[in-house]
């Protein structure tokens, strides 16, 4: 911000000629804030107390029920007030059938609030139910549950389970696909370039699996007032921006011009003294951070999905994911291939992208929130762009390095414009494409 | 290059934080006031909860609906009685208002539109002896227009179709014979007329034969719903009009006393509706119109505006229920119970000299109905009008101004 005023200060006191520079520098913070004393105005005299010029139109009530839950010999239903109007909630029901209820803290909710409405009710384990919920002026809202099953509550075993299903899901496969690295380094160019391909393959495939997660939680459980869908593409914005411009900051605190010499001389294995954070390692470590996110948001869902009983969790599904996840290990390995790696930084890479499944599945399973759910999954598909640029870029370095030796144009290149590039992202979306049908 | 740093180091902190209170924001609960120690409630299922917070259940709820189903359930009006100078036939004259903009509580804590005859769903139960004269005096204080079509024999004119009443104070007099014997609805004929008829605009017309019928404790039960959230499928269903009513204030009749319901189903959307006693069976008069029952049975099923008389008279004291044996508007109130006491002193023949305190037959609503013994018998005894007698037995009790 500072750098912005500054040169605007600088204009506005050459054309003013007589004006010191603090005098003008008030003047332009009054000239920035005088637009928002208005907006505040506005809003007072149209909103405030007293005013009714603006009352047209009938506010429809709308409350939301956030979730279901099954306790016990009740049935709990978080109630949140979507509305643009306070509501009270008058009958609760199970299967359009009305039954006594209790309400906590209270019936009234302002905007916003939520409440649990209490349904004491002998529900059947694997039977649908849908519990309805209507307002005082007698409009009712539903939400279905495909399947009961009792209510997750923490407790030790359940965390351990949570904690093993990541370790099987998250962490094991991606440390297993970090040991392809030996095979990857022995390659020639194109192969290596292939290799990064497929790894933006890989997560371009992750990135969408994620948008599409969060689409999906966004239309199903997220109220249309809380914009679901600007949520999530504002959370993939801020967090693909703030990594980009961390990561530039971080790894190529010299500027582009210098970060192409660095890339070339990591090529070669460390002949340069590139810095610690620079170069492969540094686009290893971003790799691991946005597979990170991404796999906390699969462990959201999975313990969502365990903890809302709609899914039953099975073997078969840890078998799914645990495949689909040995891929996340290559795309760590595949930009290390030249570099020589202390197998200590490479266990933490792994660690770093897969133990998030297990913190993501014991959110999930015991504080599921659907807003919290489009948030990570949106951060978590923002950093997986984010690293695709990255190595997009470090592949294209290839490019200008492979200039003085192939001619450029030809078929055999190694860049962005060679078939290993084009081949790789086509194998890796393939991949993952075939794996995920397992899940 | 160490602003850069700085700046990143910002605007990450600035990102991570911003996700922060978004999530906090969503995961915990925005709570606004302060728990209330726990209390336990018993609820109408028999299920037990504690809790801190309300409770949502039509049984605990204190009624404060403005429409009263214990006034209504005794409650005939017999309009301002006079006789023709000549030919000596019962004038009955009424005035009945219409009204669209009432909003009222149909069931607790629900609010809704209703469109009444009198100010309240159903309106007001006519009742007159065949071959009086019935003259309405309506008048339309709504802002649609409506009208008063009565089931029975009367002339084109007075049918309530092809002449609306406009709104703002528009007036028609409907004038026929009443008949046939029976029991039959009234309700408004305008169209679109299911919007007419579920918003409430209906009520009771009874024809009583001119030798009267055996004296009884008379009930009027219109079973209807109410669509709150206009999908075309009723959210509430009630014997006389506000759900689970009767269950919470179980109608108090007494033993070896014979029981006449005057029953009329005015539900819409559903095809069918049906009534089912409990722990005994009752004689049935289709229509009213036929001096000797067709049925002996627990159950019957009326199609819309379908009606008839019930008598029965319990063996047993107790409480015993009765609902539509379409259990799913029985679970959304249209349930009740009758609760059979000992008549006491064995002398319920007394005669009626309340002259119509109907108001008597509310217990107050004292919040579960059982335990107020000490007016059944007084409460019970007011019900030994005589209904054998001719016509102008009835002039001694007349409601007191028809509307």
């Amino acid at each position: 911000m500072t750098d912005g005023r500054r040169p605007m200060a600088h204009e506005q006191g050459r054309g003013l000629p007589g004006h010191g520079g603090s005098a003008g520098r008030l003047r332009v913070a009054a000239s920035g804030a005088a637009p928002l004393a208005l907006v505040v105005i506005l809003v007072l005299y149209v909103s405030g107390p007293g005013s009714t010029m603006l009352e047209v139109g009938v506010p429809l009530p709308e409350v939301t029920i956030e979730r279901v839950d099954f306790v016990g010999s009740e049935i709990l239903a978080t109630v949140r007030n979507t509305g643009p109007i306070p509501v009270s909630i008058a009958v609760a029901d199970v299967n359009d059938r009305i039954h006594p209820a209790a309400v906590e803290p209270d019936a009234r909710l302002e905007r916003y609030e939520t409440a649990v409405v209490r349904i004491p009710f002998d529900w059947n384990v694997a039977e649908p139910y849908t519990i309805g919920i209507t307002t005082d002026d007698g409009t009712r809202f539903e939400r279905e549950v495909e399947s009961a099953a009792p209510a997750l509550r923490p407790s030790g075993e359940l965390v351990a389970l949570f904690a093993v299903i990541g370790t099987y899901v998250g962490v094991i496969p991606v440390l297993i696909g970090l040991l392809w690295l030996p095979f990857i380094r022995r390659m020639g160019r194109q192969v290596y370039v292939f290799f990064l391909a497929v790894t933006v393959g890989l997560l371009f495939f992750l990135a969408l699996d994620s948008v599409e997660e969060a689409v999906d939680v966004s239309q199903e459980n997220l109220a249309g007032s809380f914009n679901g869908l600007m949520l999530l593409a504002t959370s993939v914005v801020v967090s693909f921006l703030g990594l980009f411009y961390a990561g530039e900051r971080l790894s190529g605190s010299r500027g582009t011009g210098d970060g192409r010499r660095a890339g070339e001389g990591d090529g070669r294995a460390g002949s340069g003294a590139p810095p610690q954070l620079a170069g492969p390692m540094a686009i290893a470590l971003m790799i691991s951070i946005g597979i990170g996110l991404h796999n906390f948001g699969e462990g959201l869902a999975i313990g969502a999905a365990v903890g809302l009983g709609s899914v039953a969790f099975s073997s078969f599904l840890v078998v799914g994911f645990a495949i689909h996840n040995v891929t996340e290990g290559v795309a760590i390995v595949a930009p290390l291939s030249r570099k020589r790696v202390a197998v200590w930084k490479l266990a933490g890479l792994g660690v770093l992208a897969g133990a998030p499944a297990i913190f993501g599945g014991w959110v999930g399973g015991f504080a599921y929130s659907p807003i919290a759910s489009v948030i990570f999954l949106g951060v978590g598909a923002g950093a997986i762009f984010q690293v695709m640029v990255v190595l997009v870029r470090w592949i294209g370095r290839g490019d200008s390095s492979a200039n003085g030796s192939n001619a450029r144009g030809a078929s055999g290149g190694s860049g962005l414009s060679g078939a290993p590039f084009a081949g790789g992202i086509v194998a890796g979306m393939l991949i993952m494409y075939v794996t995920s049908i397992l899940v | 290059m160490a602003t850069g740093r700085l700046r990143a180091v910002i605007l990450a902190l600035a990102a991570a934080s911003a996700i922060a209170v978004l999530s906090a924001t969503a995961i915990s609960d925005v709570y606004t006031e302060a728990q209330r120690p726990p209390q336990t409630f018993l609820t109408h299922t028999g299920a037990v909860i504690t809790t801190t917070g309300e409770v949502l259940d039509p049984i605990y709820q204190v009624s404060e609906v403005e429409f009263d189903p214990d006034e209504y359930l005794r409650n005939f009006e017999y309009g301002r009685v006079s006789v023709h100078n000549e030919t000596g036939q019962t004038i009955r004259e009424y005035v009945i208002v219409a009204e669209d903009d009432l909003v009222q509580e149909v069931a607790p804590g629900v609010f809704y539109n209703v469109w009444t005859f009198n100010g309240t769903v159903p309106g007001p139960t006519i009742r007159a002896t065949e071959g009086d004269l019935v003259r309405i005096t309506f008048v339309n204080n709504g802002t649609k227009p409506h009208t008063m079509h009565f089931h029975g024999i009367h002339p084109a004119i007075m049918d309530g179709v092809f002449e609306p009443v406009g709104g703002g104070g528009g007036q028609f007099t409907y004038e026929f014979e009443a008949g046939p014997v029976g029991v039959h609805p009234y309700h408004c004929h305008i169209m679109p007329l299911e919007e007419h008829i579920i918003h409430g605009l209906y009520g009771v017309f009874i024809v009583d034969p001119e030798e009267g019928r055996a004296p009884a404790d008379e009930l009027v039960m219109v079973l209807n719903g109410f669509d709150t959230d206009f999908d075309t499928e009723n959210n509430f269903y009630a014997a006389n009009t506000v759900p689970f009513y009767y269950q919470h204030h179980p109608i108090q009749i007494e033993r070896d006393r014979l029981i006449r319901v005057y029953v009329v189903n005015m539900v819409e959307f559903d095809p069918i509706n049906n009534f089912h006693l409990h722990g005994n069976l009752f004689y049935y008069y289709p229509t009213g119109t036929d001096q000797s029952a067709s049925f002996y049975t627990d159950m019957i099923t009326l199609s819309q505006t379908e009606r008839g008389i019930m008598e029965f008279t319990y063996e047993h004291t107790g409480k015993f229920l009765f609902h539509a044996h379409k259990v799913e508007f029985s679970e959304k109130g249209w349930v009740g119970v009758f609760l059979v006491k000992d008549s006491g002193t064995g002398e319920e023949e007394e005669e009626d000299g309340g002259g119509g305190s109907d108001g008597d037959y509310n217990d107050g609503g004292n919040g579960d109905g059982y335990a107020d013994t000490g007016e059944s018998s007084g409460a019970a005894g007011e019900q030994a009008r005589d209904v054998t007698g001719p016509a102008a037995a009835y002039d001694g009790r007349e409601a007191p101004d028809g509307a």
